[in-house]
C-alpha cells in the first residue's frame, strides 16, 4: 500500500483521498488477513471486494474425483478464504503417504469393539462401496482418495445391533509427516452402531470418511480431534442417509495446530433424520475450521445442525461455515442450523457463516441462527456473589455452554473425559 | 384487469415505437396475465439517438469536457475506467453474464441547461414527471426540494427558501461540483474509492447527475429531501452519483425513488452513493426501487459515521431484473450507530440479491439489520450481509434478523449472513426464518369474504409492516399499492 500524495491541480486523486482506515484505491481487502501472500501478488485483478466476496450457490458446488478439477487453492476461493493455506501445503500436495507399505507409516490405525456382525476389511481402488458416498469437494479430499490403496472398511451387517462403540484409534507418530487415509463405514439395513474415531499424536493428516446408512439403520459417528499441538488435519466426512434411517455426526476438536473438517450430508430417500453436532475449543495459535453442508435432496427428511465453540488466547481462530440447501424436490423438509461462539479472551477471532438456500415453499420449517459473544458477566457475577471463586465460576459457565453438545454423545466414558479436557483447557487460560 | 388492458393499450397508443412494447408482450405472453407495468411508457427518444454506444477513453473525456469539469475529476474518471476494465465481473451473487457493456449509452444529455421553474421543462419531460406525481408533491410541500433526474442530468430542482437560509445545499451533483468544488475536492470518492468494485469504478468513470446534499452543523431538515430518477433512453445506463454530508449534530432524511419504462433489451443502472455522517449527526436514506424488470440495478452505497452519529438505510427493492445492493455503514467513531431496514420482492424473472454491511471500527458501536423478503412466481430473493467487528471495537453489539416469505412452490430464497469477529467483547446475534403462506391463513381470510389475491396481499402487507411503518406516509401508501400490484396474478 503506497500513500504518496498524487495531486492534480492541487487536488489529491490517489490513496490519500480515502477516509476509511485500511482502504486502498481498490476498496478494502477482505482476504488479506489470512492469505496475505496470495493476495498481494494479484495486483488488483482479483474478485470484487465489495460487500461479500463469496458464497456461490451450493447447487453448483464442484465435486469430482478428477484432480484437474481442483487447482491449487490461492486463498481467494470461497472455500479457502478463511484457511491459512501456506501452513496446509503439506496435506494438499498429490503425494503418497510417507513410507507407504513399510512399517514406518506415520499413522497407526487400531480397530476395536468389532463384535460379531461387524466386518473389518480393506477396499482397494474401484472396490464397492468405496467412493459411493464420498463426493470430493476440494483438492484435499481428492488427493487423499487417490493416494490410499487400501481403505479401511467397517461393515455392520444387516440386523446387527452393536451395544458398545466400535473404536478406531488413529495415532500420528510424528509432526510434519504426510499421511493419507480413507475410511468407509457401511451400515446395512436395520442396524444400530456407534463408531468412535479418535485422533491423537501428530501428523500431517489428510483423511476422508464416507458413511453409508441403509434403510432403517441408526448410526452415530463421533470424531474426536485430540491431536498434539503441532498436528495438521484436513478431512471430508460424507454421509448418505437411507429411508427412515437416523444418523448423527459429532465432531469434537480440541487439539491440533490446524484442523479443517468438511462434513456433508445427503439423503437417499424419505423419512430420515440427520444430526450434525460439533464442539471446539481453540487456544492461542490454533486454527479450527468446520464446514458443514446438509443437502436436502429428497422430500420429507429432517436435519439439525448445532456447533458450539470457545476461544481463548491471542490468535485463537475458529471458522464455522454451515450450508443448508433445500432443493426444489425436498418438499416437507424440516431443518435448523445454529452456531454459537464464546470468546473468552482478547485477540481471538470467530467467523460464523450460516447459509441457507431454499428452492421450494413446501417446507415444514427452516431456520438458522448464529451468535458470538463474550460470556455473560452477569452469570459470573451471580456465581461469585454466591461465594464461588472466579476461576471456578468461569469453568461452570463454559461447561454449561458446552454441555449441550457433550450430552449428545451417547458414550459415557467420552462425556466424562471431555469434561476433564475442558477443565484442563480452561486452566491453561490462567483464570 | 380490463382496466389494466385499457391502460396498456393507451400506453401503446402514446408511445413512439409501439412495436417495442408489442414485441415484449408477444415474446412473453404471461405478461398479459400479470397486468401492465404501471410506469412503463417512454417518451420520444431524441437525446438518446445521438449518444454513442460502448465505453472508451474518448467517451470519458467527452463527458468531462461537456461538463467543463476540473482536471482532477477527469483524472479520477480515467482511473475509474482503468479499474472498470481490469476488474472481472463478480462471480457471486446474481447472474450478470447478459450485460453487454458495448451496447450501452454512457451519457445522454436531455436538455442543454437546467430549468429554473417547472414551466421551463420540455413538454415531454414534464409529462413524464406529471405521471410520476412530482408536481403534486411539490404543491403539497410534502417534499422540501425536488431534484428530478431525467436521463443523465438533473433538469429540474428547487429548494425551499428556508432551507437555503439555513445553509442547506441540495442540488444536482454536476452543478454542485461547479458551485461548491471544495466539498468534492475533499469528499468525492473518499468513502467509495475509485476502484472499489467493478461497478463503482464504472460509475466513477461516467457518472452524471445525482444529488448533492450538505447540511451545516446543528441544522435539522424537518421534511424529507426527495429525488426521482428515471431511465428513459433504451439501453442507456444511468450512473448517478450522490454525495451527502451531514455536519456535526445535523439531521436529514433523503428519499430516492426509481421507476423506469419497459424496453426489450436490458438496461443498466449503476449508482454510487457516498454519505458522511459527522459527530452526533443522523442521516436517513430511503429508497423505493421500482425499476422495470429489464434493468440491472447494481448499486454501491456506503456511509461513514463519526462518534455518536447514526446512519439509517431504508431500502425497498420491488422492481428490476437483477438488483445487487448492500448498503454499508462504517462505524468509525465511538457510540456510532448503523441501521438497515430492507424489504425485497422478487417476482417472475427477478433476482433481488440485497442485504447490508456493518463494519464496527470503534468501541461501543451498535448496528442492526432487519431484512424481509417475499419471493413469488419463480422469483429469487437473497439476503447477503456482512457484519465485521474489528479488534478495537470493544463493547459493540449487532443483531441481524432475516425473514423470508415464500408464497408459492416455485420461488427461491437464500440467506448468506457473513459474520466476522475480531474482538471478544461483543454481542452478536443472527436469526432467520423462512415461512410460506399457510393454507389456514388464506382460508381464514377468504372465509371473511376476501378474494384470494386480496388475502395474499394482506398477509404480505402484514409481513412487511415493520418496515412500511418506518416510511413517510405517502411512501408507505405507495409501497402498499405496489404490493397489491405485485400480488396480482400470484394466485389462482
Amino acid at each position: 500500500m503506497t500513500e504518496t500524495p498524487e495531486k492534480v491541480a492541487g487536488v489529491e486523486v490517489g490513496e490519500r483521498r480515502i477516509s476509511i482506515p485500511g482502504f486502498t484505491e481498490e476498496g478494502e481487502n477482505l482476504a488479506a488477513e489470512t492469505n496475505s501472500a496470495a493476495d498481494h501478488s494479484h495486483g488488483g485483478l482479483g474478485e470484487s471486494k465489495n460487500v461479500t466476496s463469496g458464497a456461490g450457490s451450493r447447487t453448483n458446488r464442484h465435486i469430482g474425483f478428477d484432480l484437474s478439477g481442483f487447482p491449487d487453492p490461492t486463498g481467494r476461493e470461497e472455500e479457502w478464504r478463511f484457511t491459512p493455506l501456506k501452513k496446509l501445503a503439506g496435506v494438499l500436495s498429490d503425494v503418497a503417504t510417507d513410507g507407504a507399505g513399510t512399517d514406518r507409516e506415520p499413522v497407526e490405525y487400531q480397530v476395536s469393539g468389532a463384535v460379531e456382525g461387524v466386518e473389518v476389511s480393506t477396499l482397494g481402488h474401484g472396490e464397492s462401496p468405496r467412493g459411493a458416498v464420498l463426493q470430493p469437494a476440494d483438492r484435499a479430499a481428492v488427493v487423499a482418495y487417490k493416494n490410499v490403496d487400501d481403505a479401511l472398511h467397517i461393515k455392520v451387517t444387516e440386523g446387527t445391533e452393536v451395544a458398545e462403540p466400535i473404536r478406531v484409534d488413529i495415532t500420528g507418530k510424528a509432526a510434519g509427516v504426510r499421511a493419507n487415509s480413507h475410511l468407509v463405514v457401511e451400515a446395512e439395513p436395520n442396524t444400530k452402531a456407534v463408531i468412535v474415531l479418535e485422533h491423537r499424536g501428530s501428523a500431517d493428516y489428510n483423511g476422508n470418511v464416507e458413511v453409508k446408512i441403509a434403510d432403517g439403520a441408526s448410526v452415530s459417528v463421533i470424531s474426536l480431534q485430540r491431536w498434539d499441538h503441532d498436528a495438521v488435519h484436513v478431512g471430508q466426512h460424507d454421509a448418505e442417509v437411507g429411508k427412515d434411517a437416523k444418523y448423527k455426526h459429532v465432531a469434537v476438536t480440541l487439539g491440533g495446530k490446524i484442523v479443517r473438517l468438511n462434513t456433508n450430508f445427503r439423503y437417499a430417500a424419505e423419512g430420515a433424520r440427520a444430526e450434525m453436532y460439533g464442539l471446539y475449543f481453540a487456544d492461542a495459535g490454533q486454527h479450527i475450521e468446520h464446514r458443514t453442508f446438509v443437502d436436502h435432496n429428497s422430500p420429507r427428511n429432517s436435519s439439525d445442525v448445532l456447533y458450539k465453540g470457545a476461544l481463548q488466547g491471542e490468535t485463537a481462530r475458529t471458522v464455522w461455515v454451515g450450508d443448508v440447501l433445500i432443493r426444489k424436490e425436498a418438499e416437507g423438509t424440516d431443518s435448523y442450523e445454529k452456531n454459537q461462539n464464546l470468546v473468552l479472551t482478547d485477540g481471538a477471532r470467530a467467523d460464523s457463516v450460516p447459509n441457507l438456500e431454499i428452492e421450494t415453499g413446501l417446507i415444514d420449517g427452516a431456520g438458522h441462527a448464529s451468535s458470538t459473544g463474550r460470556f455473560d458477566d452477569n452469570h459470573l457475577f451471580y456465581l461469585m456473589s454466591r461465594g464461588i471463586p472466579e476461576d471456578i465460576a468461569r469453568q461452570l459457565v463454559v461447561r454449561g455452554f458446552m454441555n449441550e453438545i457433550i450430552q449428545k454423545i451417547e458414550v459415557s466414558s467420552i462425556r466424562e473425559s471431555l469434561a476433564e479436557d475442558l477443565e484442563r483447557e480452561l486452566r491453561i487460560s490462567g483464570h | 384487469m380490463t382496466e389494466q388492458i385499457a391502460k396498456a393499450e393507451e400506453v401503446l397508443r402514446n408511445t413512439n415505437d409501439p412495436g417495442v412494447i408489442q414485441k415484449v408482450l408477444d415474446d412473453n405472453p404471461e405478461l398479459k396475465g400479470l397486468g401492465t407495468y404501471e410506469y412503463g411508457w417512454s417518451d420520444s427518444d431524441t437525446a438518446g439517438a445521438t449518444a454513442k454506444r460502448g465505453i472508451d477513453t474518448s467517451v470519458v473525456e467527452d463527458i468531462s469536457n461537456k461538463k467543463s469539469e476540473p482536471e482532477w475529476m477527469l483524472k479520477l474518471r480515467k482511473k475509474g475506467l482503468k479499474y472498470f476494465e481490469r476488474k472481472p465481473q463478480p462471480t457471486w451473487g446474481a447472474d450478470l453474464s447478459e450485460i453487454d457493456f458495448d451496447n450501452i449509452k454512457y451519457f445522454v444529455r436531455s436538455t442543454e441547461k437546467q430549468a429554473q421553474t417547472w414551466e421551463d421543462l420540455p413538454e415531454d419531460i414534464r409529462n413524464t414527471y406529471e405521471r410520476l406525481g412530482i408536481p403534486e408533491a411539490e404543491r403539497e410541500r410534502l417534499v422540501s426540494g425536488v431534484a428530478a433526474q431525467y436521463e443523465s442530468e438533473v433538469v429540474y430542482h428547487q429548494i425551499r427558501e428556508d432551507l437555503e437560509e439555513q445553509g442547506v445545499i441540495f442540488m444536482d451533483t454536476d452543478t454542485a461540483l461547479k458551485e461548491h468544488p471544495e466539498f468534492f475536492e475533499e469528499y468525492f470518492g473518499s468513502v467509495i474509492p475509485v476502484g472499489d468494485n467493478k461497478f463503482a469504478a464504472l460509475n466513477t468513470a461516467v457518472w452524471s447527475g445525482g444529488s448533492f446534499v450538505y447540511v451545516p452543523k446543528g441544522v435539522h431538515v424537518e421534511i424529507p429531501l426527495q429525488a426521482y430518477f428515471r431511465i428513459n433512453t433504451e439501453n442507456m445506463g444511468q450512473f448517478e452519483r450522490t454525495l451527502i454530508i451531514a455536519d456535526e449534530g445535523s439531521y436529514v432524511h433523503y428519499i430516492e425513488g426509481c421507476t423506469a419504462p419497459i424496453y426489450n433489451t436490458d438496461s443498466l443502472h449503476s449508482a454510487v452513493v457516498e454519505i458522511i455522517v459527522r459527530k452526533n449527526a443522523r442521516v436517513r436514506y430511503t429508497t423505493i426501487q421500482n425499476w422495470s424488470t429489464n434493468v440491472y440495478n447494481l448499486v454501491t452505497k456506503r456511509a461513514i459515521v463519526d462518534e455518536g452519529g447514526t446512519m439509517e438505510w431504508i431500502d425497498g427493492n420491488i422492481g428490476s431484473k437483477v438488483t445487487m445492493k448492500y448498503p454499508a455503514v462504517y462505524l468509525t467513531g465511538e457510540h456510532a450507530k448503523g441501521e438497515t431496514l430492507s424489504v425485497a420482492f422478487a417476482g417472475a424473472g427477478q433476482h433481488q440479491d440485497t442485504g447490508s454491511k456493518m463494519v464496527h471500527m470503534a468501541p461501543n458501536t451498535s448496528s442492526s439489520i432487519v431484512s424481509k423478503s417475499v419471493a413469488r412466481s419463480g422469483g429469487r430473493a437473497s439476503y447477503r450481509g456482512l457484519v465485521q467487528i474489528n479488534p478495537e471495537a470493544k463493547g459493540s453489539a449487532n443483531s441481524v434478523v432475516c425473514d423470508a416469505l415464500l408464497v408459492d412452490t416455485i420461488s427461491k430464497t437464500d440467506t448468506y449472513p457473513y459474520i466476522d469477529i475480531r474482538e471478544d467483547d461483543v454481542t452478536l446475534g443472527h436469526e432467520a426464518t423462512v415461512s410460506k403462506v399457510s393454507e389456514d391463513q388464506l382460508f381464514y381470510l377468504m372465509s371473511r369474504g376476501l378474494a384470494e389475491d386480496e388475502a395474499m396481499a394482506m398477509i404480505v402487507r402484514g409481513f412487511i409492516e415493520p418496515i412500511a411503518r418506518e416510511l413517510p406516509m405517502e411512501y408507505a401508501l405507495e409501497l402498499n399499492r405496489l404490493i397489491e400490484l405485485q400480488m396480482e396474478g400470484s394466485v389462482g
